[in-house]
Order: C-alpha cells, then structure tokens, then sequence
C-alpha cells in the first residue's frame, strides 16, 4: 500500500484544491489562531491521515514475560502510516508544520482484530516565505497547542515532529506455586518489575531515537500512555510520545509573567 | 537489572543519548529555562509489590473472625473498640465493632514508593542532574493476581556551569511558575514526601444500623440527626496517622503543596477501609522574604 499511499483519495484533492485557493479550515481555537499569527504563521487547512491495520495475533508464552516485537512492529507501523499520510497532506498544501496532531485509535464493531489510526491537526506556513520544513525536508509536526507552539517559539526552540516509541509487552502469569510461595506476604517481585521498567525504557529509547534522527536536541511534553486494547490484561502497549525539538536561536523573548489576581467570581 | 540497583541496563542506554527528552509541558518547560534550569531527561522508577490478597488491597493477616479481635495481629498504633450498648445476643446482631490501623498496608505501600523513588533518583544521579522536577506518581492494578505497580517519575534538570552533585539530587511535585514562585519567595526545594495510613472500620451494631438507614426507630436511642460516632473518629484518626508519618519525614523542614486525597473502600456491609494519601512537598528557606511585587487585577474579556 506503500505506492498508494502517496495517492491521497480524490475526494482529498479535492479539498485542498478548494484550500489553496486561500480558504482553509481548522480546528484551532479562536485564541490558538491569533497566536499562531502573532508568531509569523497562517493556518492552511485541517489535514488528516488514517491506516486501518489488522493487527494480527501473536502467542505469548503463559509464564514468560517478553516483548510481542511482531504486535510493537504492528502498532508501530499503522501509526506511522497515519503519520506519514497527514504530512503528505500537508505538503500538498505546501505547509510548513503541522500542529496540534492528535493520534487516536478506533476499534470498529465490522473489523475484528482490525483498528483505525488517525492523525489530525491543522497544517500551518510561514508568512516570510522562509521554509521551515525539518531535517528530513517534511513538514514539521507537533501535538502542541497554539498557546504552547507560541510559549516554545519564544524560548528559542522550533518544533521538528511528533516522535514516537511503542513496545508491546506481556507479562507473565504467575503460577500456582509461584503464588503460594509468596502467600500472606507483602513482597517486590523484582521480575515484574523488570519487564514492566524494561517495557518503558524500550518505548522511550525508540522515541529519542526517533527525535536523533530528526537532528533534535530534545523533546518536550513526553507522555506514556499504557493501553490493553483488546488483548486482555496481560498483554500491555507502553507508547510514548512527545515534541522533538531544535534549538534555533538563543534569544529567549519570554517575557517574565507577571503576579495577576483575576477579579472574575 | 543488576540486583543492587533495580533499574535496567536499558535504562542507561537512553539516558547516555545525546538528545534530552522532558514530561514538562512547553510552559513548565519555558519557567524552568527562564529559572537557570536545563532539563536533562525523563526519569523514571518503577516497583512492582504482591499484596496478600487477591481480591482486595487491605486484607491483610487473614483468618481472622468476629470473635477474635483484628488489632492483636496488626500492631498498630490505634484502636479503638465499641461495645454494644443493648445487651442483645443473636448471630446478626454485632456485640462489638472496632476500628483499627493496618501497618502492613502502610509497611507495603512505603517499601513500594520507596523503591520505585530510589530508582527514579538513581536515573537522575547517572546522568548528573542537580534536581527532578514535575514529580507525578501513581499505583495502578497488574493483571487479576493481587499485584501493584508504583510508579514515579519526574524531569531531571541540571544548573549549567554548575558541578556535578555530590549528594543525590532534590526533588519536587512543583514544576513551572509554581516552582518558580517558591524560589522567588526565598525556598529551596529538598526533596518530595508522601505517606499512606489505613484504618479499618468494623462497624458496631450502632453504627451498622446508622449507616443503613434502617432500625434507626428500634436501635437508636431518637430519631433526630445523629453523628456517627464511629466513622469521624476513624476518619480522623486516619489523617491523623498520615500528616504524623508526613510530619516525621520534615526534618525540620517546611512543607509546601500539600495534596491529600482521601480513599474509601467497603469491602462489605459494616467493613470498610479508609486510606488517605498524603503529598507535599519538602521546602528550606535559603534566603530572607524578599516581598514579591505586587499583583495586577484582571478581568477576563469572555
């Protein structure tokens, strides 16, 4: 589907042909928009991406805890797919960045074992003309707000893509002898400890090698997310994402914020 | 993992890479720039504890009857025993109640935040960070079989030009303007403290009937609006125990940020466990009051 994938639907061409001609649309708030303006960029349209993926069954051994590499490869892949789509849209538009992406997944009730990726955000560009495209020459991307997009620009830092980590891991049921060895104590169990620590660690390894290869020096706004999705309670997604940023410049224009009382209620 | 330590080799390798990564948002990220930090990665600890029951976080020793009391296993510090006053004698009817603390709910809750703290403050040692801040913790549930995951993480930052520490770093809850404010005020940030006390309510006959709703014309001694005697003395000794084990942690210190978050769980009819959660953060005065300026009104225009 990789070929296809550059073909975007052609109900989207028709979107964004309507688009370039000077309308656009977004999901930015009133006070996201002007601040977007404010720091030099103008809003060009709603861009979005979705993969619908089967992700497939992996066994998993019932007392072994490990990493489910073919479920993490998976996942990994239909959001990346998803990822790659919203940018292509946006390049379409010529945009310089994306902001605020959300990435969702939606199980429908037609598609076992089939989930949705998308990605959405609103594609933004440059009003001095100059690219502000990343290191790989794509459109930046970011899950931040207009307010944060703002704040980080003020800092001295431009964002350069949402990057990524994910790891599948199942965790071991305990057995009966196992459990009864340990019956009417209150004790660490240093294995699980390890899988679920390692699990993390992995998911946020492939994030910041995600951030190196776009030349960042950092990533802001980190979050791990823990999700079962339909694989029952022992097998967890550890997905972690955040902001690869790069510092531009090493003025920081913050102004200091002031002390306020707010006189509303 | 080598043994000593708990933090996995996989660990070291993220945090030797050159990139940094923050769980700040982009504002706590700006304050903490404007402050003179630089965040140098997201630490992490984790510790994962068996409780002894699977059904339930509390059950502790097990086995025990109405007939014999609870408290002789516990140890606790706080009892508190309520006798029937009706002279009833009947398989429902409850001859005693009795609230008591549960130390080993508390003993596993500590060995668990401790654990998974250690480790966090481990990360930040190995990549040279003077301080974490944002700390966010969490207990969540693994699987059906009575185990619990204590998590623990924040973002380490480092003073530039500054030495490397040679005592473990400070942490804090606070992060941003917050922790900005606290500075400016003439505070330092020492490290965060947190603490879990559990008291177990064995309702008496009273108590039961209170509760319920129901028996109330045959039992109590009127009608009118009546305290329940049992719970608020059990609910008070439960925050009680808590801001004393907070307290003991102070070293003299100040306490800033308190959070206390208050759990109640019934397990059965006239059996129920009340476990508050008690965080803050640990704060030293490095110098005198300077008065910050003072603050401009707003009104907001929408």
């Amino acid at each position: 589907m990789s070929e296809e994938a550059s073909e975007l639907a052609r109900t989207t061409e028709h979107r964004l042909e309507e688009l370039e001609k000077g309308l656009f649309t977004s999901d930015l708030s009133v006070n996201e928009f002007l601040l977007i303006k404010e720091v030099g960029f103008h809003p060009v349209g709603f861009v979005m991406g979705s993969s619908i993926y089967h992700t497939g069954i992996q066994t998993r051994k019932w007392g072994q805890s490990q990493e489910l590499t073919k479920l993490t490869e998976a996942m990994y892949n239909a959001r990346e797919l998803a990822m790659t789509r919203m940018e292509e849209e946006a390049a379409e538009l010529g945009a310089d960045g994306v902001v605020g992406v959300r990435l969702d997944v939606n199980y429908y009730e037609w598609g076992k074992d089939a989930a949705e990726f998308i990605a959405v955000g609103t594609a933004v560009k440059a009003e001095d003309g100059v690219s502000r495209l990343n290191k790989l020459g794509k459109p930046f991307t970011s899950d931040l707000s207009g307010q944060d997009f703002w704040t980080l620009l003020q800092t001295g830092y431009m964002p350069q893509g949402l990057v990524m980590g994910t790891c599948v891991y199942h965790i071991a049921h305990r057995g009966i002898g196992q459990t009864l060895g340990t019956t009417g104590q209150n004790v660490e169990l240093p294995n699980f400890t390890q899988a679920l620590y390692e699990a993390r660690e992995l998911a946020m390894t492939r994030m910041q090698d995600e951030a190196t290869q776009l030349g960042a020096t950092g990533i802001v706004g980190v979050r791990l997310e823990e999700k079962t999705h339909q694989w029952g309670s022992h097998t967890i997604e550890f997905l972690s994402l955040g902001t690869a940023v790069s510092k531009t410049s090493d003025d920081i224009t913050l102004a200091k914020p002031i002390t306020i009382i707010s006189l509303d209620n | 993992m080598t043994e000593q330590s708990g933090v996995p080799d996989v660990a070291e390798q993220r945090l030797s890479a050159s990139s940094f990564s923050s769980g700040l948002s982009v504002s706590d990220f700006a304050a903490c720039l404007d402050m003179g930090l630089e965040p140098v990665g997201l630490v992490q600890g984790f510790c994962a504890v068996r409780t002894t029951s699977s059904l339930n976080f509390g059950n502790g020793p097990a086995g025990f009857t109405r007939s014999t009391s609870p408290y002789q296993l516990s140890s606790g510090d706080y009892v508190e025993n309520y006798q029937c006053p009706h002279g009833m004698v009947s398989g429902e009817h409850r001859m005693w109640g009795q609230n008591y603390q549960q130390p080993w709910i508390e003993n596993t809750w500590r060995q668990g935040f401790t654990n998974a703290f250690t480790r966090m403050v481990k990360e930040a040692n190995t990549i040279g960070a003077h301080g974490v801040v944002g700390v966010l913790d969490n207990v969540t549930r693994i699987g059906q079989e009575g185990v619990l995951e204590f998590s623990i993480r924040g973002t380490a930052v480092r003073v530039p030009k500054l030495p490397a520490p040679s005592s473990g770093p400070w942490t804090t809850y606070l992060a941003g303007q917050r922790l900005a404010k606290i500075i400016e005020a003439g505070y330092v940030p020492v490290s965060i403290v947190a603490a879990v006390s559990s008291v177990r309510v064995w309702a008496s006959c009273i108590t039961e009937y209170l509760m319920e709703g129901s028996g109330m014309t045959m039992w109590a001694q009127n009608s009118d609006s009546v305290e329940v005697e049992q719970i608020v003395s059990a609910r008070m000794a439960a925050r009680a125990l808590v801001r004393n084990s907070v307290r003991a942690q102070l070293h003299g210190d100040q306490l800033h940020g308190v959070e206390l978050n208050i759990r109640e769980h019934e397990f059965a009819k006239g059996d129920l466990e009340i476990q508050p959660v008690l965080r803050g953060n640990r704060i030293r005065r490095f110098k005198d009051f300077d008065p910050l300026p003072a603050p401009r009104l707003t009104v907001r225009l929408s």
